[in-house]
């Protein structure tokens, strides 16, 4: 599988991202936990970009911000034009309605329903859906539309949950440690998928992790440290996820 | 404290609603079992020890006149311990300012003091002193009622002659806790009283000297109450007596037992109920506890606790429920009982009211709970004993859905991915989803069951009121009379039309079975009565043999078609044999009903009236009312429109503090089955809902997958409820029916639709409040866990 470099994408006009100073501050106790501070970025729409980082340097901390989940204590962020640091609760849930797709470690899909009606959960509600089934055969599990949750593997669950993600077309693609509970022949499945939404779907992908195998498939890899961007690294040539070395 | 009990503690407090909300229905079943079984217990000790200490008699018996020396013949026979003799007489008595008629029963008491039997208890003044002919006591809730006092006077016409009465103190009687006209459903204090009357005084009033027309005996301990009658009777055959009866058939103890039986069958129904959703509330809160605590067990078991110890630790968090429980419903419950008895003591004239619930009743109430709640812990804690602590340890299993009815169901009606979670979650659950629909359809029918009560009462006094009587008054006579009073009745300008009543006391007697009776019967064509059966329907008159009330022929084992053995009581003692013609399904009584001829071969004579039904012009009531109260041979007049207004009176009083009860006591169900279906519905999806809302759904769809289970389930609940409503309204309209009165089972349309729409309601509120939960939501540390 080819992946597509950056390159020869169409220039974008715009970042997907932009954010300037976000802090996040939680207030847990007595003690106040800085998970952000004072983060500037920009992501380039239509790439694949990894998150690195130790535990608690900020990476989950920013994806939910991306994603709408939660809010900065301060700092400004866009999603193209769209300010998600100006909009109210109803505006979050539209936007995460509309233009993202998330992806878990512990795939988070609902048990009492089949592969085909968990992606129908998002192509119910969804502006431009794709056809659930047409989902599922993109992760290659259109022949375990009818199967529940509890029948199907870990891969297998995660990769539903790609196809749930990526059912309604989204703009982005948020991903936490989506191999975490994997092992590496389900995980690079998992991974191929992702790749294949970014490259055909033209999503940008975010993708945290600790396997810093992973990152080489990346566009782009920001190293967290301590609430910040400690550095950024910027592939010319992203690997394809069978290359991986787990 | 142990760091176990400990847990237990935080636990208790951490699940503080659900506990509550248990807590609460199970202090339903407690209050309603004390205040039942403490009012029962109060009464039942009262009237005991009132009857004892002022001596109520065993066997009573009315004759037209008997000599005083009958009395020692009397006490000769074998089994009677004391017999006295007393003279009774109706009298009108005469308030000046006015119109409406006011009876009183005059009973004599010995002037020395030497009445032992059914003795007052003085509350005021003195009895009547010899010599004395004027003096009198009087009834106190009577005197009450119409603002006599010691010293008053009162004119009254006894006997056909005007004797001005004084009155020199107020007591009770134990005979007279319940004291009624005759011809009246419902006590009026204003319009009838009791008095006591010198004995001398009251035999010259009477021109009864050395003669009695009533008796009351005691037996002694082990005598054979039957035989004695029989016995008495025989002695005052030619007294035209009229057959002695023991206690159960005395109207003021009869109306007593009635009550009381209907308290205990309250105690049979309603706390069951609450016990039972208790129960099932404690199934399902300790199962769930226990299957989000599994790795806690798990580790716990692990660290050395052994396994009972673990099911202790369970056990005791329903027991700390039971016991909170068993204290709120016992307050309750005793607050309740003395609302209760105050009432009781409006309509039952007792000189004093134990309410002492005994230790007994609480232990027994803590003893219903805490075996409810321990039911309903049983299957979770013997969960709790069997896990293995490794096996604990590990997450459990995903939960296994498979296509099944449900999941087809939900393709074939098109559901949505939410319809489907909805459904499946019901199906998933079904042990759980029955008890909230069975919780919540109990709670509905408990107040359908309470609201049939009033369509039921209504039903009865539309046909005994509207259908079954049509005159305005009912004059009753002195003694028996014959057609010229009934012309002389005609004749008062403003009478439109009056008939006669003719009742014969008789005893009705079918192999060995015998009961007392009345035989009644109209004229033909006599349009101021009707008989009107269960089912709304006019009956009328057979014309040969007897139609009797369905529960006086199930008493004789009697059916139409079969002969019954009638013996007429006093006048000239006729003995016959008589077809059953007809079984009437009758409200009010045990009665019996003949034909005019059929009862003239009875009487062997035109039997006499003993009262007669006016229809009357109603704007010349008063001077009707005044000019009836003029003929000397009228004894009392009964207003319909006023006996009807007493007795929709008491129904507004009694039911709305019943209905205030009840609602509360069917929402505390409602309430708590509800919270407690939310509570955990809402923490076994929290993943789930969490997920929904990352995913993009706004807080309403959210609010819907949480509250459209619970909606599907209460929903449900309603059909359910009207068919368990209907049974328990069955149920309870049979265990309150008794020789006095059958109650109809006949609920209104609107006791369904607005039991369902109190039940729905206190759903509704309930289910809205945990659903604020979903505003509250924490997607992100939701999402972050494991479930």
């Amino acid at each position: 599988m080819n992946v597509a470099n950056p390159a020869d994408r169409e220039p974008t006009a715009e970042p997907a991202f932009r954010a300037e100073g976000l802090r996040k501050v939680y207030q847990t106790g007595e003690t106040e936990v800085h998970a952000l501070r004072g983060v500037d970025l920009e992501i380039p729409a239509g790439e694949m970009l990894v998150l690195l980082g130790p535990s608690g340097s900020g990476k989950s901390t920013l994806l939910n911000l991306l994603g709408g989940l939660d809010r900065p204590t301060s700092g400004r962020l866009f999603y193209r034009d769209l300010e998600l640091t100006g909009l109210d609760e109803k505006g979050m849930t539209r936007f995460r309605r509309s233009e993202i797709g998330f992806i878990f470690q512990f795939y988070n899909l609902m048990p009492s329903l089949t592969a085909e009606e968990n992606v129908r959960l998002v192509t119910d509600i969804a502006a431009h859906p794709m056809d659930a089934v047409e989902a599922l055969a993109l992760v290659g599990l259109a022949d375990r539309r009818d199967h529940y949750p509890a029948q199907l593997s870990g891969g297998e669950q995660q990769r539903v949950a790609v196809a749930r993600a990526i059912a309604k077309q989204p703009g982005v693609l948020l991903c936490d440690e989506p191999t975490g509970a994997l092992d590496s022949t389900t995980g690079i499945r998992v991974l191929e998928t992702l790749a294949t939404a970014n490259r055909e779907l033209g999503a940008t992908v975010v993708v945290i992790t600790h396997n810093v195998g992973i990152a080489a498939m990346a566009d782009r890899v920001f190293h967290f440290l301590d609430g910040n961007i400690a550095r950024t690294e910027v592939h010319e040539h992203p690997i394809s996820p069978l290359e991986i070395s787990w | 404290m142990t760091a176990l009990d400990l847990k237990l503690v935080r636990d208790l407090w951490r699940m503080r609603g659900q506990a509550l909300a248990i807590a609460l229905v199970l202090a339903a079943a407690t209050a309603t079992f004390v205040l039942s079984m403490g009012v029962h217990r109060s009464l039942t000790e009262t009237r005991d020890a009132y009857y004892e200490r002022n001596a109520f008699a065993d066997v009573f018996a009315e004759m037209t006149r008997a000599p005083r020396a009958v009395l020692p013949q009397i006490a000769a026979i074998a089994g009677v311990k004391r017999v006295e003799g007393t003279i009774r007489q109706f009298a009108t008595l005469d308030f000046p300012d006015r119109v409406e008629p006011v009876r009183a029963l005059i009973n004599s008491v010995d002037e020395h003091g030497r009445t032992r039997l059914n003795r007052i208890k003085l509350r005021q003044g003195r009895l009547p002193q010899a010599g004395a002919a004027d003096e009198v006591v009087v009834d106190e809730v009577f005197a009450k009622a119409n603002g006599l006092d010691i010293g008053d006077r009162v004119d009254a016409l006894i006997y056909g002659r005007k004797q001005s009465l004084r009155i020199v103190g107020t007591g009770l009687a134990p005979n007279y806790i319940y004291a009624m006209a005759p011809g009246d459903l419902i006590p009026d204090d204003r319009r009838f009283g009791i008095l006591w009357m010198g004995e001398k005084a009251l035999e010259a009033a009477t021109d009864r000297t050395e003669a009695i027309n009533a008796l009351s005996l005691t037996l002694e301990r082990g005598a054979a109450q039957a035989e004695v009658i029989r016995k008495v009777d025989s002695l005052l055959d030619r007294y035209g007596g009229t057959g002695a009866y023991g206690r159960e058939d005395q109207l003021s103890n009869t109306f007593l037992d009635n009550e009381l039986m209907q308290l205990e069958a309250l105690t049979r129904v309603i706390p069951p109920i609450f016990l039972l959703v208790s129960t099932f509330l404690v199934y399902i809160v300790l199962g769930r506890m226990i299957r989000t605590e599994r790795t806690q067990i798990g580790l716990v078991k692990a660290f050395g606790y052994s396994d009972w110890a673990i099911g202790w630790h369970y056990l005791k968090f329903a027991l700390a429920i039971a016991v909170l429980a068993t204290i709120l419903g016992s307050f309750a419950g005793t607050w309740m009982g003395q609302g209760m008895t105050r009432l009781y003591a409006q309509y039952y004239r007792f000189p004093f009211l134990y309410y002492e619930i005994a230790p007994s009743v609480f232990l027994g109430a803590a003893g219903l709970s805490i075996g409810a709640a321990a039911l309903g812990a049983l299957g979770g804690v013997r969960e709790a004993v069997r896990l293995n602590p490794a096996v604990a340890m590990s997450p459990p299993p995903p939960p296994v859905y498979r296509t099944g009815l449900v999941e087809r169901l939900g393709a074939w009606g098109g559901f949505t991915a939410t319809g489907n979670m909805i459904a499946r979650h019901i199906a998933r659950w079904p042990w759980r989803s029955a008890v909230t629909v069975l919780g919540v359809a109990l709670s509905m029918g408990l107040l359908f069951a309470t609201m049939q009560f009033v369509d039921s009462s209504k039903v009865m006094l539309d046909s005994y009121f509207y259908r079954a009587q049509r005159q305005d008054l009912t004059v009753t006579f002195i003694e028996p009379r014959n057609e010229d009073v009934l012309f002389e009745l005609s004749q008062l300008r403003g009478v439109l039309r009056a008939e006669p009543i003719r009742a014969v006391p008789v005893k009705i007697g079918r192999g060995n079975r015998t009961e007392r009776s009345a035989i009644e019967s109209a004229p033909a064509g006599a349009t101021l009565t009707a008989r009107i059966d269960a089912d709304g329907r006019e009956i009328e008159l057979p014309p040969a043999g007897l139609m009797m009330s369905r529960q006086l022929a199930d008493k004789l084992g009697a059916r139409a078609g079969d002969r019954v053995l009638v013996e007429m009581l006093g006048g000239r003692r006729t003995t016959i044999y008589l077809p059953v013609a007809a079984v009437i399904d009758e409200f009010i009584g045990e009665r019996v009903y003949a034909s005019e001829a059929t009862m003239d071969r009875i009487a062997r004579d035109a039997a006499p009236a003993g009262s007669a039904l006016l229809r009357i012009d109603s704007s010349q009531r008063r001077r009707i009312l005044s000019e009836l109260k003029a003929m000397p041979e009228v004894l009392g007049v009964t207003e319909r429109s006023a006996a009807m207004g007493k007795f929709e009176d008491m129904i507004d009083e009694n039911i709305n503090t019943m209905l205030a009860f009840y609602i509360s006591f069917a929402s505390a169900i409602a309430v708590g089955v509800v919270y407690n279906s939310a509570r955990i519905l809402f923490s076994e999806r929290v993943h789930e809902l969490a997920t929904l809302r990352v995913l993009g759904y706004y807080r309403s769809e959210v609010g819907v997958v949480l509250l459209g289970e619970l909606a599907v389930l209460v929903l449900a609940a309603v059909p359910v409820g009207c068919v368990i409503g209907n049974w328990l309204a069955r149920l309870m309209t049979a265990m309150f029916s008794s020789d006095l009165f059958r109650l109809p089972f006949a609920p209104s349309p609107a006791s369904y639709g607005y039991s369902a729409l109190v039940v729905l309601g206190a759903a509704s509120l309930t289910a809205l409040l945990v659903a604020r939960r979903v505003l509250e939501l924490d997607m992100v540390r939701v999402l972050k866990a494991r479930e």
